[in-house]
């Protein structure tokens, strides 16, 4: 099953539309912000409204040195990476003091001060953003100016990224930040240094966000202030409640979703916010647990069925 | 300092003190909403806003400011009340995070629910004519109209604190806030209060919306604008407290009024600065419970 | 474990189903190939949602007249509009673009009222060759460092519209100014254009202002203004920024002995109901007012106030006059869309008598020349404020292209 969707998402390029590919790519993207936000919210208990930072910063640093330094794939991903990770683990530092609706709005107030800062910096566009930002290049003349060629460089970056995190929170580390999540007093009675566990988490998910952030860059050869303003961040979280927090497939699924609608229902109607937040209110009195708990619910019930068959037809 | 300087200040001063009021009516609810249910509640600014709009027909209909004054935040508690009911009622027990969704998109809604009714161009909520033009104050000249709302925001702050401190009504919130479910043991019902509240709280905003209405207009945008700064005061002064919205208010109110008129380059900054300078030294707001880690 | 197996299964399923959707639609629109005499397409992106949707309104409104007045067909074709929601966000829009280019097809490209959203479109309608005639976003650069010969301007550049105010106000109103402007790459345009020209005939900038993009509450500028004393403001916010600053400014008194100037958009028809008395007397240059005395003019204002029952503002002027920048050169090619040098060209050379004077391309920069109008906002009679114009620059402004 998995093998016929990878081999799906390797071969969708073939189709002639590259619309439907660019509208692939941009899920890919945002499913990859969503997943590092999972990181934190699903597993580490960290309800963070300022993730649009990193995600920001990422692209704005992959857009500056690209245009500045060089489009060469070795600088612009890494140096994104890196800031991102920077900004993180400054913001994490001073935020993770906090907790619960504190930190929420600490981490909000943060992505905030960052949002202004690129509002008002001339190198990096100001208000207008920043236009021109070069596909990366392999050097050698190879680069990814063909969105095809760039579609399989997303699709590479975050299918690893994907299992990267996935491995992360399989891991010893991963099983600490969801003991972390459920019981932080007992994992710091247990003698875990719960504050650095936190940090670690934070750095990363930021890490992460900041890759996603560079690609999208790239991806649309701009960025824009609003990449970093708070609605950002809100419909990051919407999409990982919406997809199922605390399973990082359920948050790419939640990104798909959210995308696509929003961009769908605002192509056949002006009253696409009102459709879009009564699709929030619905999933929340409805599917508490998101997509994958309807998955799963649906699974459930299909697993019960087929036990009552297999029962009545043993009976008979 | 100069005369010119201490005039200069002092209707800042006043100005900020007039901003201040404003946000405390909107804080007063969100905290009230927060303290209370633990709900927090992200379309706020959207009732602030659509009382601006309700206010402004209602002025428009009847020719009358007072009226809208008076009729705009009881309707809009009525509305609350039935938003409780069929809506927040199912978030209390629930994260933060379906709270968050929950409120956003209800927040959505109102949005496209007023601009559908009363269109995108920004509408004027005119001030009634005898608060209209300015008077001589301090070497300068101030309006009549923000020395309406610093003397009704006052009025209202006593009220509430009348309320909050000195009625029954009032120890049963207080105490609610405190602890929800003790305060269900002593055999009130805590529905009811919880849909009082949250009318109380939606009220107070949308009372807030037309107090504002003359100075800020009403337009696509204002409520998440007036949001992210109730959200900050509130934050600021401590969740649930009187105290901490009264206070949290003229804090952010003076400082964003004042460095607006002495550094209005870090105007953006400046806000959300002292915002996580007061939540880092003292992580609950300032006379806000500690959070329990 | 094996519950985590089975919900990676499902997303895959899931996954499937909805990229064989998604390849389904693609394939089906690959095999319908368009007929000589097919509709044509025209992709507009405005504004419905966010703060500027009254501006995407009044413009969609004005195209709307244009077309229907010609029985929406040019060059022997129906004309079809699909529209897209711009809604303030540069980003989403690039993704809606790229729906009109490359899946809806269109054959020309219109809209856009923010200028980061145009800078966002501007490299992909260049590489697609997207023929676009841009009906708001005034960003100099457009037409200036990132012009491109696919890319037309029917509406204005924040230059143009600012620059012939500064010597008149050194003339006719004050010799020394202060300058108030909302902080954002829109407003710093339109206080520099007015600067550069009121400083070379004269004038004194007695300070400048830039409260935060947006803002609600000017309270903390407007002392400041005061304590200045300058005999005249020159200010740019447009919107509610506008329809509050104007307000205020009358709140605090300040228009007893100030005088206003700006940019047009400070007092347009869009914001004039919400400002009222507080807004009488402003000077602003225009490319366009309401009451601008020609025929063309007259029955557009008319026109649209029996169809819309609204006031016309510049925002529907422009739609207008971009409708019939389409009719007219779909017109000449006798509607063939095959051969974009031909139409590129029948573009360039499209001339009528507009509404707001006479309407010509600038053959470099693809902007248009006009004539730019000084206005000043005064009672028509029963309490309805209008922009009444005194005067017009001698020759239509040329926006200088570098």
């Amino acid at each position: 099953m998995i093998v016929l969707v990878l081999v799906l998402l390797v071969l969708f390029p073939l189709l002639p539309s590259s619309y439907a590919l660019g509208v692939l790519t941009d899920v890919l993207i945002f499913g990859l912000f969503a997943m590092s936000l999972d990181l934190l919210l699903g597993y580490t208990g960290l309800v963070s409204f300022g993730h649009a930072a990193f995600f920001g910063v990422g692209a704005y640093v992959a857009g500056i040195v690209g245009i500045y330094g060089g489009p060469e794939i070795y600088f612009t991903l890494p140096a994104a990476i890196i800031a991102a990770a920077l900004a993180a683990l400054v913001i994490g530092f001073f935020s993770i003091r906090t907790a619960g609706v504190y930190f929420l709005m600490l981490t909000l107030a943060f992505s905030q001060m960052v949002y202004a800062a690129a509002f008002k910096a001339p190198f990096a566009g100001g208000s207008n953003g920043l236009a021109g930002i070069p596909r990366p290049t392999l050097g050698f003349g190879l680069g990814f100016a063909d969105s095809i060629a760039f579609y399989y460089l997303v699709l590479a970056i975050v299918l690893a990224s994907y299992w990267t995190l996935a491995r992360l929170v399989a891991s010893p580390f991963g099983k600490s930040l969801r003991g972390i999540k459920e019981n932080e007093s007992r994992m710091r009675s247990v003698g875990y240094n719960v504050q650095r566990y936190k940090l670690a988490a934070f750095v990363i998910a930021g890490a992460f966000a900041g890759l996603a952030g560079a690609l999208r860059a790239q991806f649309n050869f701009f960025v824009a202030p609003d990449t970093l303003y708070w609605t950002t961040s809100g419909i990051a979280l919407v999409m990982v409640i919406i997809g199922g927090a605390g399973t990082l497939i359920g948050p790419a699924l939640g990104a798909a979703l959210v995308q696509v609608l929003q961009n769908l229902i605002s192509s056949y109607t002006e009253r696409w916010p009102l459709l879009l937040g009564a699709v929030f209110i619905l999933f929340v009195l409805y599917a508490p647990k998101g997509m994958i708990g309807l998955l799963e619910q649906r699974k459930q019930v299909d697993q019960e069925t087929s036990t009552q068959q297999a029962k009545s037809a043993n009976a008979l | 300092m100069s005369t010119d300087t201490l005039s200069f200040i002092a209707i800042q001063f006043l100005n900020g003190l007039a901003y201040s009021l404003l946000l405390f009516l909107l804080a007063a609810g969100l905290s009230l909403i927060f303290g209370m249910m633990d709900v927090v509640n992200l379309a706020h600014g959207s009732f602030f806003l659509i009382g601006t709009y309700v206010g402004l027909t209602i002025v428009r209909v009847t020719g009358n400011f007072w009226i809208a004054l008076v009729v705009t935040p009881l309707l809009i508690g009525a509305l609350g009340l039935v938003v409780e009911r069929y809506l927040i009622r199912s978030l209390y027990n629930r994260s933060p995070l379906d709270q968050v969704l929950l409120t956003f998109g209800l927040a959505f809604i109102l949005m496209d629910l007023a601009k559908w009714i009363w269109g995108a161009n920004v509408l004027a909520l005119p001030a009634p004519a005898a608060l209209d033009g300015s008077v001589a104050l301090f070497g300068g000249q101030f309006p009549k109209y923000r020395l309406f709302v610093i003397a009704a925001g006052f009025v209202l702050a006593v009220v509430l604190y009348y309320l909050n401190d000195r009625t029954s009504f009032g120890a049963v919130i207080r105490a609610g806030v405190a602890d929800r479910e003790m305060v269900s043991g002593l055999g009130i019902n805590i529905a009811l209060v919880f849909s009082i509240v949250f009318a109380v709280g939606i009220g107070l905003a949308a009372l807030s919306g037309v107090v504002a209405g003359p100075i800020y207009s009403a337009f696509p945008g204002l409520d998440f604008q007036v949001l992210i700064t109730t959200l900050i005061v509130v934050v600021v002064g401590g969740m649930g407290t009187y105290k901490g919205s009264l206070f949290g208010s003229l804090l952010i109110g003076e400082v964003q009024t004042f460095g607006q008129a002495f550094f209005p380059d870090l105007a953006l900054f400046l806000i959300f600065g002292i915002m996580a300078a007061v939540l880092l030294i003292k992580p609950a707001g300032l006379f806000g419970r500690e959070a329990v880690a | 474990m094996s519950n985590v197996q089975l919900t990676r299964r499902d997303f895959l399923k899931t996954l499937a189903v909805g990229a064989g959707a998604l390849s389904m639609g693609s394939l089906l629109e690959a095999c319908a190939a368009p007929a000589p005499s097919a509709p044509l397409k025209i992709g507009v992106l405005l504004p419905y949602s966010q703060v500027y949707a009254a501006l995407g309104q009044s413009i969609t409104q004005g195209m709307q007249m244009y077309f229907d007045s010609v029985n929406n067909i040019a060059g022997g074709r129906a004309l079809t509009l699909i529209k897209e929601d711009e809604a303030n966000d540069p980003q989403g829009s690039l993704t809606k673009t790229r729906k009109l280019i490359e899946q809806d097809k269109v054959d020309l490209f219109t809209g856009v009222v923010a200028t980061p959203v145009v800078y966002a479109l501007r490299d992909l309608l260049d590489s697609s060759k997207m023929i676009s005639l841009i009906s708001n976003a005034g960003g100099n650069d457009l037409t200036r460092k990132r012009k491109s010969p696919y890319i037309f301007r029917t509406s204005f550049t924040s230059w143009q519209v600012a620059s012939p105010l500064g010597p008149w106000v050194y003339q006719n109103v004050a010799k020394s100014v202060m300058i108030v402007a909302a902080d954002y790459g829109f407003g710093h345009e339109s206080a520099d254009a007015f600067k550069e020209t009121f400083t070379k005939a004269g004038g004194t900038i007695v300070g400048e202002l830039y409260p935060p993009f947006p803002s609600t509450d000017f309270g903390a500028f407007l002392p400041k203004i005061a304590a200045a004393k300058p005999p005249a403001i020159y200010s740019f916010f447009s919107g509610s920024d506008a329809a509050n600053f104007i307000k205020q400014f009358a709140d605090y008194g300040l228009n007893k002995d100030i005088k206003i100037t700006g940019s047009g958009f400070l007092v347009e028809q869009d914001v004039l109901p919400a400002q009222g008395a507080a807004a009488n007397g402003a000077y602003s240059t225009l490319h366009w007012a309401l009451t601008l005395d020609n025929p063309e003019n007259k029955k557009f204002v008319d026109d649209y106030k029996a169809k819309f029952n609204a006031t016309a503002d510049v925002f529907a002027l422009q739609g207008f006059d971009t409708a019939r920048v389409i009719v007219d050169a779909l017109n000449a090619v006798k509607g063939d869309t095959s051969n974009k040098d031909n139409l590129l060209q029948a573009i360039r050379a499209v001339k009528f008598n507009s509404p707001r004077g006479p309407f010509v391309f600038d053959q470099t920069t693809q902007n248009v020349n006009q004539f730019i109008y000084y206005r000043q906002v005064r009672d028509t009679g029963g309490g309805a404020l209008a922009n009444v114009v005194l005067g017009k620059t001698d020759q239509p402004v040329v926006d200088p292209g570098v």
